[in-house]
């Protein structure tokens, strides 16, 4: 993959404010210059790739509304070029291989310094 | 008592979802199904305040699996179905030739070990997000009539306070929805609430 | 929280121990044994001289199931107590029974993590031998058992009634569907029935239900096949695990028994003698559709056979 853009702009998507809030204190403290929006729901989100360029997105799954999965999937079909992480407690090998098969990363909630570490390494190209 | 913010209740919603996500992970390895288990709502509530249509299950016989937390802080749990759920819950994770009257006799030690692998889930999200420790009793399993049930809380001598959650849980495209229920004491809560604080803090 | 019970002084611990009816394991927060009882060492073959400070997996020439790892795992890392019910994991661990046949024990397992005085952590493994209630319920489960008991029979036949069989039949769908396998139907009438008990009267019309019970029943070969009188004089004949091919067998097997019986019915339009019509379907493996639908078109299948003349069987694919 080409090389990441001076300030990439990052989406969140989740539905707990506490784990945006998380988020993108995690984010900011490694890449203070990366922009963040944030969206509430997949819905949101699907909406929000069509007005504004996004390079990353994180996405959570249990959310009211499009599932997470499948909004990650409607994201990747116009935008194939952005690099979504899915942030999911639950790691069952199904959820894992759809995520996979999307060419999404899957990473494991709770959100932490290092479940955040895995998504930003996934969105700067190296396979860490 | 002081209510717990909206931002408080953020918090639980995202603990217990992330505790539902590892307890499906642990059912689905046992059914080898996929398992979707989720938390869509909570609230809080005064004990007194209960009454069946809070609760908002509709049949009158319930399937509870308790077990008592302790540590940082002490709180009843409990697991509810309908008794209905419970056994389509026993049946899909079984599916085996037993037939419905049978399935009663594997329906107090197969919901224990539902609700025991939920509940754990949960207060284990709890107990690493907010960096507490915490222990608890073994499960118990009893079926009882709802009205009971309401008055068993309403006339609890130590708690004051409830905490409701729907949870939504899926086996093979099967979907049967339950309640998450905690039982605080006043000075409980306030703990909890100080320990979500904390963790709030360091965001 | 009730107080711990304090341990009463001057009693033999490791004799008590060991004369538990129950199996105990303690491990190490790395799952090496600390402790293991005469229970375990008698079921597993093990004594603890050849286990202890191994690791519990090596106590076993078998490889111990997923779910069981995953368990002691989930115990030491959330220090909670796990339950592992008998219902969902049958033998967790290989241990067999001392009495003879040396078959396998079904267990019930409890996970107890505890935290020592230096603040390491220990865990113990409680194995109970489930094998008594387990057997009980094979008891229950043999047809010939559930017979005895009225809710699910119909009295005068003998054969299961249509309550018992709507239960079981929603059940050996969901199975079929989940181990895809085949689950046919047969479902039956009597020929010009009213016919025959309007000449004969009731109590011939009854013995004429019995007779045609007796035929369905011994043309039944497994267990696992299920009769239940449906109606008055309609049956139907569930056969988990079975093809069209054998199903139709079957049921062509009933109705030339049935005609073999040569019960006079002077008022059958399409012979002299007692004859039944039979429906059969069959529900593939793969092909999803309820309960309802299987068992309506296995009655359609009964209509075709009533409209082609009566006294013959007739397929009809889903």
């Amino acid at each position: 993959m080409t090389s990441i853009p001076q300030h990439p702009n990052l989406l969140i998507v989740d539905d707990s404010r506490v784990s945006r809030m998380m988020i993108r204190a995690f984010v900011l403290d490694k890449h203070p210059d990366w922009q963040i929006t944030e969206a509430v729901s997949g819905d949101e989100a699907i909406q929000m790739v069509d007005q504004q360029t996004f390079n990353f997105c994180t996405m959570d799954i249990n959310m009211p509304g499009t599932l997470g999965i499948a909004a990650a999937e409607q994201i990747l079909e116009k935008f194939p070029t952005i690099r979504i992480a899915i942030f999911s407690a639950n790691i069952q090998e199904c959820l894992r291989s759809r995520a996979a098969e999307l060419g999404a990363h899957f990473v494991a909630k709770p959100v932490t310094e290092k479940s955040v570490g895995q998504a930003i390494t996934f969105f700067k190209g190296e396979r860490g | 008592m002081d209510k717990l913010t909206d931002l408080h209740l953020d918090a639980l919603s995202e603990v217990f979802n992330i505790g539902a996500g590892r307890a499906a992970a642990s059912l689905s390895e046992i059914v080898a199904e996929e398992v979707k288990l989720s938390v869509p709502s909570i609230e809080f509530r005064k004990c007194a305040e209960l009454n069946a249509k809070v609760l908002s299950l509709d049949q009158s016989q319930l399937g509870v699996v308790k077990q008592k937390f302790s540590g940082a802080f002490t709180a009843d749990a409990s697991l509810l179905f309908t008794e209905e759920s419970a056994l389509e819950i026993m049946r899909d994770m079984m599916g085996s030739q037993i037939s419905i009257e049978e399935l009663a006799e594997f329906e107090q030690e197969a919901m224990c070990e539902l609700g025991n692998i939920i509940l754990n889930a949960c207060l284990s999200a709890m107990a690493d997000m907010l960096e507490i420790e915490l222990e608890s009793s073994l499960p118990s399993y009893t079926v009882s009539n709802s009205d009971d049930y309401i008055q068993s809380i309403i006339g609890g001598e130590d708690q004051t306070y409830i905490m409701i959650l729907h949870i939504d849980l899926e086996i093979e495209r099967r979907q049967v929805n339950g309640r998450l229920i905690f039982l605080f004491s006043s000075s409980s809560l306030s703990t909890l609430r100080l320990q979500i604080d904390t963790f709030l803090q360091k965001i | 929280m009730m107080p711990h019970s304090v341990a009463p002084q001057g009693y033999d611990w490791a004799q008590l121990f060991n004369a538990l009816n129950t199996g105990i394991i303690l491990v190490d927060s790395k799952g090496h044994v600390l402790l293991w009882n005469d229970w375990m060492s008698r079921h597993s073959g093990v004594n603890s001289e050849q286990i202890l400070n191994h690791h519990l997996s090596d106590a076993f020439s078998e490889t111990l199931p997923k779910s069981f790892i995953a368990a002691i795992n989930r115990a030491l890392s959330t220090r909670l107590p796990v339950v592992l019910s008998n219902a969902l994991h049958k033998f967790p661990l290989p241990l067999f029974s001392t009495a003879g046949s040396g078959e396998r024990i079904s267990q019930s397992i409890v996970l107890s993590p505890l935290k020592q005085a230096q603040g390491e952590l220990i865990c113990l493994i409680q194995v109970t031998d489930s094998s008594t209630s387990i057997k009980r319920e094979k008891m229950l489960r043999d047809h010939s058992e559930l017979h005895k008991k009225d809710a699910s029979t119909d009295p005068l036949t003998g054969l299961y009634n249509r309550r018992f069989f709507d239960a079981q039949y929603a059940i050996q769908m969901m199975q079929a569907q989940q181990q895809h396998t085949t689950l046919s139907l047969i479902m039956l009438d009597v020929d010009y029935f009213k016919n025959y008990n309007d000449h004969y009267g009731h109590i011939a019309g009854d013995s004429a239900i019995i007779a045609v019970a007796n035929c369905i029943r011994s043309k039944l070969q497994r267990s696992s096949d299920l009769a239940a009188r449906y109606g008055g004089e309609e049956f139907v004949i569930m056969l988990p695990n079975s093809t069209p091919a054998v199903a139709q067998s079957i049921a062509e097997n009933i109705r030339k028994a049935v005609t073999d019986l040569k019960i006079a019915h002077i008022n059958s339009m399409i012979a002299s003698h007692i004859t039944v019509s039979l429906g059969v379907s069959s529900c593939l493996p793969g092909v999803k559709v309820d309960t309802v639908t299987f068992l309506k078109n296995t009655d359609l299948a009964l209509y075709a056979a009533k409209q082609k003349g009566r006294n013959q069987v007739q397929y009809l694919p889903l």
